[in-house]
């Protein structure tokens, strides 16, 4: 049976807390997921928009290594691409005289990197093709009113491909929230980590992972929430019309 | 530009609108091809301050392929355009042998003052109706947010339409956003309105606003160039019509008479083909 002696006395430490320091005193746990989510979609988000556009340039010279990027990274697993940034580089002398090396030897650094990059690149994929969807007479009636090109990527194109990659967006979301778990494997302590290092502890491996999940499960719950929200508001344009 | 002879375009009788306006649009001699099949040979326009032009054919005959080609929505390969004394740079674009403008500035700013009006509207469908007029004064015309929504308040309230600001164009009904799309030209306070084929997506029951709309518009003076299907409209409303027939002016005149006494042997097929 689930011993919830256990869960309750372990509890804490997914929260932050460790033996004897109160919840919330270290960013073990929930909080090490939500940073390492938040910051990888952030900047994942933040370069993935410039990257769409190249993705849909004309010109070979921008698209094409573009769509290197995406495929390669859409093409290898999250966790292989973690190993390579977290002890493969390492492996080079020049990366360890390098600036660079202040960061990359950070277990917390490299999983930040390498989320960014993987999101980025679905995320430039989600948000190329809705830029591709957008409807021509949409286009033809910004060149009609004397807008450039950038203008109207600025105000027509971008603003309504990211409305129509919401959807879309938040099953990426989730799907990272998920991919976030592969920290522990690199030492960190998010909510799989602190499971592990629970279960090493207790060598109970059911509680603390039951744990893990019903965390994540919580922030699924969330998340689809305010995606549903954002969806409502942002997308209300694609619905049926309210009295 | 200097001033040309335009036998077909120039009506010479006029018996509703005196011919006293400065000329706001010219085009000349437009030849466009898509491929092999030469679209347009040769099509030339010249409206004066007032004129309503109404352009009519069947289809295939060139005449969305001639209006879109005036603000360059499509590439001719050759011709001639002014808007308000101002001629379009064009220059030979290498990789496909049309022209195209030389001056991308210059191509914006004559857009600006030639407001297009869509068969399918196709208004900013992510936007509200008011954010969808205000957007190009605002951000291309680079006037105050304040003046651009008492701009579109006010063009809206020509239009006909009450209490839609706050709504999305696909909450409302075909007629209604064609009405938007006619204020967010307006809102650009354009030299010349081209519509191309206003009233063709429109349920038979909702033309009748949209061409009341554009009737008023008419009655103000506003140059307008009209592609459209409707007979009614190019006789009562246009003081000049042009009857285009595979890419060439075929009849083209005082619609009072073009329309009732043809010429033209295609002229009278076509419309004996159509019931009004």
């Amino acid at each position: 049976m689930i011993d919830f002696a256990l869960i309750a006395e372990k509890m804490p430490s997914f929260l932050g807390g460790t033996d004897g320091a109160p919840v919330m005193s270290t960013t073990d746990g929930l909080l090490m997921t939500l940073e390492l989510l938040a910051m990888s979609l952030v900047l994942g988000l933040a370069l993935s928009v410039p990257l769409a556009l190249g993705r849909v340039s004309k010109n070979k010279w921008i698209a094409r290594p573009v769509w290197l990027f995406t495929y390669v990274f859409r093409g290898t697993p999250m966790l292989v691409q973690l190993f390579i940034i977290y002890y493969g580089l390492s492996q080079f002398d020049w990366v360890r005289q390098s600036w660079a090396w202040d960061y990359l030897q950070s277990a917390y650094v490299c999983a930040i990197l390498a989320f960014t990059l993987n999101t980025s690149a679905y995320t430039t994929e989600i948000i190329a093709g809705q830029i591709r969807n957008t409807h021509w007479g949409e286009i033809e009636a910004a060149k009609a009113v004397g807008m450039g090109r950038w203008l109207m990527m600025r105000r027509i194109v971008i603003p309504s491909a990211l409305r129509r990659a919401l959807p879309a967006y938040s099953n990426e979301v989730i799907m990272m929230l998920q991919g976030t778990s592969i920290a522990g494997l690199v030492t960190l302590a998010d909510l799989t980590g602190v499971a592990r290092r629970v279960y090493a502890d207790t060598y109970q491996p059911f509680e603390p992972f039951l744990v893990a999940g019903a965390f994540y499960l919580a922030l699924t719950v969330l998340f689809v929430w305010l995606f549903k929200r954002a969806e409502k508001r942002w997308l209300a344009f694609l619905g049926p019309r309210k009295a | 530009m200097k001033p040309i002879e335009h036998p077909n375009a120039v009506a010479a009788a006029q018996p509703t609108l005196e011919k006293t306006g400065q000329i706001k649009l010219q085009v000349e001699d437009i030849h466009k091809c898509f491929g092999q099949h030469e679209v347009l040979k040769g099509v030339s326009l010249t409206a004066h301050a007032g004129d309503v032009i109404s352009i009519i054919g069947s289809s295939g005959s060139g005449k969305s392929t001639f209006l879109r080609c005036i603000n360059l929505l499509e590439s001719p390969n050759s011709g001639r355009i002014a808007v308000a004394g101002h001629e379009l740079k064009l220059v030979e674009d290498k990789k496909n042998g049309h022209l195209k403008a030389a001056d991308a500035k210059q191509l914006a700013m004559l857009r600006t003052k030639l407001a297009m009006v869509f068969q399918h509207f196709n208004l900013w469908a992510h936007m509200t109706v008011i954010e969808n007029i205000i957007e190009a004064p605002i951000h291309v015309l680079g006037i105050s947010k304040d003046e651009a929504i008492a701009r579109a308040r006010k063009y809206l309230d020509k239009v006909g339409l009450k209490n839609v600001e706050d709504k999305y164009p696909s909450h409302m009904s075909g007629g209604q956003q064609q009405r938007v799309a006619i204020a967010r030209a307006l809102a650009m306070e354009p030299e010349v309105m081209l519509f191309d084929e206003p009233t063709s997506a429109l349920d038979p029951e909702l033309v009748g606003e949209v061409l009341k709309v554009m009737q008023d518009l008419a009655r103000e003076g506003r140059t307008m160039v009209v592609v459209t299907h409707e007979m009614g409209f190019a006789r009562e409303v246009s003081n000049h019509v042009i009857f285009l027939h595979q890419g060439k002016i075929e009849e083209a005149g005082n619609p009072r008479e073009v329309l009732v006494t043809p010429k033209s042997e295609r002229l009278a097929q076509f419309l004996s083909g159509r019931l009004k």
